[in-house]
């Protein structure tokens, strides 16, 4: 089974800082490390492979230092790593990042099986994946905690706010994963210094590889702009009521008529 | 397509050594300690990252890496236990070192490959009751007979003696010859003749395991001695710069472990309705300490490309082990003094890496014989 996974470098952090002016993220100075989910996504290609035959590509768009992340992921035994990298593609949203990314999996043209992570630690959205295979036109299997590969077909169990649910697709399909399907191996520092070497598997591709256009990427093929990013303030004022269950009703309905909330009179 | 510079291996190395220990090792690091007892999971665990082979070539399953990239994992090992760092640079270096340079194929096959992949313990024997700083007084005996060694004596303090599959043992084998009569044996755990004590029980490094060896007509076959004979110390000499600034690695790690636990408690205690981080003693103390562990870095890693060019570096990775070694305890020794009676305290960890650090003054040469050295390097002796 030929295997493409999705690979988002992140900051390290979990104090994600803003940048007051364009309401991006600040990169600078914060180590990136692979999204940790997208590590689930890579260790469930890993073991597919080993099972059953096939590649692992690694899929990135970043900025130039998303080549760490392919070079981790090649030591951890993926066999190829692309990076998708121009200036063109900078501040995507994730339509546009969704379509950079698609289009180059379309150029891999070879693939049974595209994996995600379920959401990126810093962007949050869990988009990508969805609307990756909307691109593609192939199903889509989200939320999963156990991927099973069958001859041309996978099956999933999908995990549900209150339970969970079996699903069978077939092959090409895309599956984004959670933290709970396996636990990732680390890579191997052999695997490491050879990432490094210049006949190491990795290709970078531009614009112009992938045959876009500069309005179609980017933050020029962004459906959405940020027009303001803040942190909501937390502050919320509790207040305890006290007293018989009839007064704490009573003093209950006097606080929401204060607030003007109607009672469905 | 265009080209993107490649990343540096170590800062890859660094990287992951990092996250493993920081995911692996410091949840479980204390538990570590107080069980008292070798972690072979853990042992496992690390086999996994394929560290144990960092300085052997592909042919044996290693990694082909550098002295530089060796010295990082171990540091990032430390800076959680130096339990786990310990036992790491026991099985990349002087635990497997001889039968990696000196051993036959079979030996590589059945003890080398299996102990780079986590399947077999090494252990290192030189120290004997009355030869530790002194090797010249090694006691232990090999004597040829027929197509085998016949060895007879003893050893102490040998880690990982209790749990390992084979040992490299320092013996003489020409007492008239003194050190150049000392030459390393392969002996396998098993041998008959070999005893193995009981464990000691010490103040620190307690998720290591060691024990005395001792050798009563143990029969070994003839290609179990480790090099040419007579070349043994040596042979011991040519990686003796590589102990060292492993040492000198290992110390760094300790040392930044006290100093972010102490940098944390600083600025989280409060006396005086203040941070106790906002008293010029206590700064006094971050800085010294934040000034040592940046010098022992740049001693130690300076050394490490010295040895990776292929130069002798003697002289130098005394010095970066002297002195990283004396960093990680003053460190240590001041961590415990911003923590005040938690210091003093099981449940905080500054009480283990108290402990812990004294194992650095030993091993690879005391302080003091170490500025022996230094002193004759420079030309005064
Ligand atoms: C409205 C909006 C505007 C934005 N504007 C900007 C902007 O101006 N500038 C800017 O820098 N960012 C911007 N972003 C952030 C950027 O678009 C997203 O970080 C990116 O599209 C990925 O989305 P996500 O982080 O939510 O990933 P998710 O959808 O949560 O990620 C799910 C999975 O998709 C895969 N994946 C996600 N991104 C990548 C990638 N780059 N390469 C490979 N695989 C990937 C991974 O497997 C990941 O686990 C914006 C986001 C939004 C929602
Ligand atoms: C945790 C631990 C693990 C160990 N693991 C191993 C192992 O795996 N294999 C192994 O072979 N050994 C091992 N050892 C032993 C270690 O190598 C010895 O402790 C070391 O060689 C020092 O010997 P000693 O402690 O007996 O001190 P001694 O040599 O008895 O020295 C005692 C004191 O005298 C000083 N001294 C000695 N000679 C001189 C001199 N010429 N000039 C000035 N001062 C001098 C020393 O500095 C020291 O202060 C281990 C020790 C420890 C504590």
């Amino acid at each position: 089974m030929d295997i493409v996974v999705l690979v988002k470098q992140v900051p390290n952090t979990t104090e994600v800082r803003i940048d007051p002016k364009t309401g991006n993220l600040i990169r600078e100075g914060v180590e990136s490390i692979i999204n940790p989910e997208d590590r689930h996504a890579l260790e469930a290609a890993l073991q597919i492979r080993d099972n059953t035959g096939g590649k692992v590509t690694v899929l990135s768009m970043g900025p130039p230092q998303a080549i760490d992340g392919i070079c981790e992921a090649l030591a951890m035994g993926a066999d190829r790593g692309i990076l998708l990298s121009d200036r063109i593609f900078a501040g995507a949203d994730t339509w546009a990042t969704s379509t950079t990314l698609g289009r180059a999996i379309r150029k891999i043209e070879q693939f049974d099986l595209v994996l995600a992570g379920r959401q990126a630690v810093d962007g949050d959205t869990a988009q990508i994946g969805p609307q990756v295979a909307e691109y593609l036109g192939i199903p889509q299997l989200t939320y999963v905690q156990k991927l099973e590969v069958r001859e041309g077909a996978v099956i999933a169990e999908r995990a549900l706010e209150d339970g969970c649910e079996h699903i069978e697709a077939p092959t090409p399909v895309l599956v984004t994963v959670l933290s709970s399907l396996n636990e990732p191996r680390y890579p191997t520092v052999a695997g490491l210094i050879d990432s490094t070497r210049p006949r190491a598997p990795i290709e970078i591709w531009n614009g112009a590889d992938l045959g876009v256009k500069a309005y179609e990427v980017g933050l020029a093929g962004s459906l959405t702009q940020v027009v303001k990013t803040f942190t909501p303030k937390g502050a919320r004022n509790t207040q305890y009521l006290e007293g018989s269950p009839a007064a704490v009703a009573a003093q209950l309905i006097d606080a929401l008529r204060k607030k003007e909330i109607r009672l469905g009179e | 397509m265009f080209n993107i510079p490649k990343p540096k291996p170590e800062d890859l190395i660094r990287k992951t050594f990092a996250r493993f220990t920081d995911e692996e090792i410091i949840p479980r690091a204390r538990e570590m300690d107080e069980a008292n007892q070798f972690p072979r999971w853990m042992f496992e665990k690390v086999a996994t990252t394929g560290a144990f082979g960092i300085r052997y070539p592909k042919s044996v399953g290693g990694a082909g890496g550098t002295t530089t990239q060796f010295c990082v994992i171990v540091e990032e090992l430390a800076r959680g236990s130096m339990s786990v760092a310990a036992f790491t640079a026991m099985q990349c270096l002087m635990g497997t070192n001889f039968l990696f340079e000196y051993g036959t194929p079979d030996q590589h096959e059945r003890l080398l490959k299996p102990a780079i992949r986590g399947e077999k313990v090494a252990s290192f024997a030189l120290t004997e009751a009355d030869a530790a700083t002194d090797l010249g007084g090694v006691k232990t005996m090999a004597r040829p007979d027929g197509d085998s060694w016949i060895i007879n004596g003893s050893k102490t303090w040998i880690t990982n003696a209790p749990v390992a599959d084979f040992y490299t043992v320092l013996c003489q084998t020409d007492k008239s010859k003194g050190l150049k009569g000392l030459n390393f044996f392969l002996i396998e755990r098993g041998t008959p003749g070999l005893y193995v004590s009981k464990k000691f029980d010490k103040l620190g490094t307690r998720a290591t395991e060691i024990s005395e060896l001792a050798f009563t007509d143990v029969r070994i076959p003839f290609e179990n001695r480790l090099g040419r004979e007579g070349a043994g110390v040596g042979n011991l000499l040519r990686i003796l710069a590589v102990i060292r600034v492993m040492t000198a690695a290992l110390s760094i790690g300790l040392a930044r472990a006290a100093y972010d636990h102490s940098k944390r408690y600083a600025l989280e205690r409060f006396q005086f309705g203040k941070r106790i981080g906002s008293f010029q003693l206590v700064q006094q103390k971050i800085a010294n300490m934040a000034t040592d562990i940046w010098a022992s870095e740049l001693m130690t890693y300076k050394t490490c490309e010295m040895i990776d060019r292929g130069e002798r570096a003697l002289k130098e990775a005394s010095m970066a082990k002297y002195f990283a070694s004396e960093v990680a305890c003053r460190a240590s020794d001041e961590a415990t003094r911003i923590f005040g009676a938690y210091s003093y305290s099981m449940e905080y960890d500054v009480q283990r890496f108290y402990r812990d650090c004294r194992f650095l003054l030993f091993g690879g040469g005391t302080s003091e014989i170490l500025q022996t050295i230094i002193s004759r390097e420079c030309g005064v002796f």
